[in-house]
């Protein structure tokens, strides 16, 4: 008779997650989704640079959007302090769209990575069953 | 009315309208959102498109509600 092992080997849900903060699309890729990983970092991270261009490179900045757009990855971290330098050399036009616009980029694509975070935890906690479809 | 719609949808294609910007947006989050339901290219493909046009619809259906609901009361 044989036991079920009580560690199974394989990557971390936990580990996924942490990841897929430090780098979108580092979870996926931790989990060896290669072609989703490259996508979601491409998606996301564009999203962000997009954001930040649009916006004039000042919407990282300390307002309830932060918490958001904090979610996009550590990157943010370093937005959030080339937006600091950017807001001294020149002041916020708090009312110009187009700085609203790059503000929604940065917080989807920190939602969005929420997302994809999740997203890779759940594929390796609960790993979807193969039906007799997919074998 | 007609003279209203026309003017709402003059203003929504103009070039100097950021709401242009609203269009990547949408396709990247309905590709994102699609890439973490399906794992085959062919479906994550066909369902952002279809996302993508939901919802383009949908707020473009809601906009034009407010703008009328806007001008007219």
């Amino acid at each position: 008779m044989t036991r079920a092992p009580l560690f199974l080997p394989g990557p971390s849900p936990v580990i996924a997650l942490v990841l897929g903060w430090v780098v979108p699309g580092g979870g996926h890729a931790y989990a060896g989704k290669w072609g989703k990983a490259l996508l979601f970092f491409v998606l996301i991270t564009g999203l962000q640079v997009a954001g930040l261009v649009i916006g004039g490179g000042t919407v990282v900045v300390w307002r309830l959007w932060l918490f958001a757009q904090v979610c996009a990855g550590a990157p943010t971290l370093a937005l959030y302090q080339l937006s600091q330098y950017f807001a001294i050399h020149s002041p916020i036009d708090w009312a110009d769209r187009l700085h609203e616009m790059g503000t929604l980029y940065t917080a989807v694509a920190g939602l969005m990575n929420l997302l994809v975070m999740m997203d890779a935890y759940l594929r390796l906690a609960y790993p979807p069953r193969e039906t007799e479809e997919d074998a | 009315m007609g003279e209203a719609i026309a003017g709402f949808f003059a203003h929504l294609v103009s070039l100097s309208n950021p709401l242009w910007l609203y269009y990547p947006l949408c396709a990247v989050v309905a590709v994102v959102y699609k890439a973490t339901k399906f794992d085959d290219a062919r479906k994550i493909a066909l369902g952002a498109l279809h996302f993508f046009v939901s919802v383009s619809l949908g707020m473009l259906g809601l906009g034009l509600a407010f703008y009328l609901i806007s001008r007219y009361l």
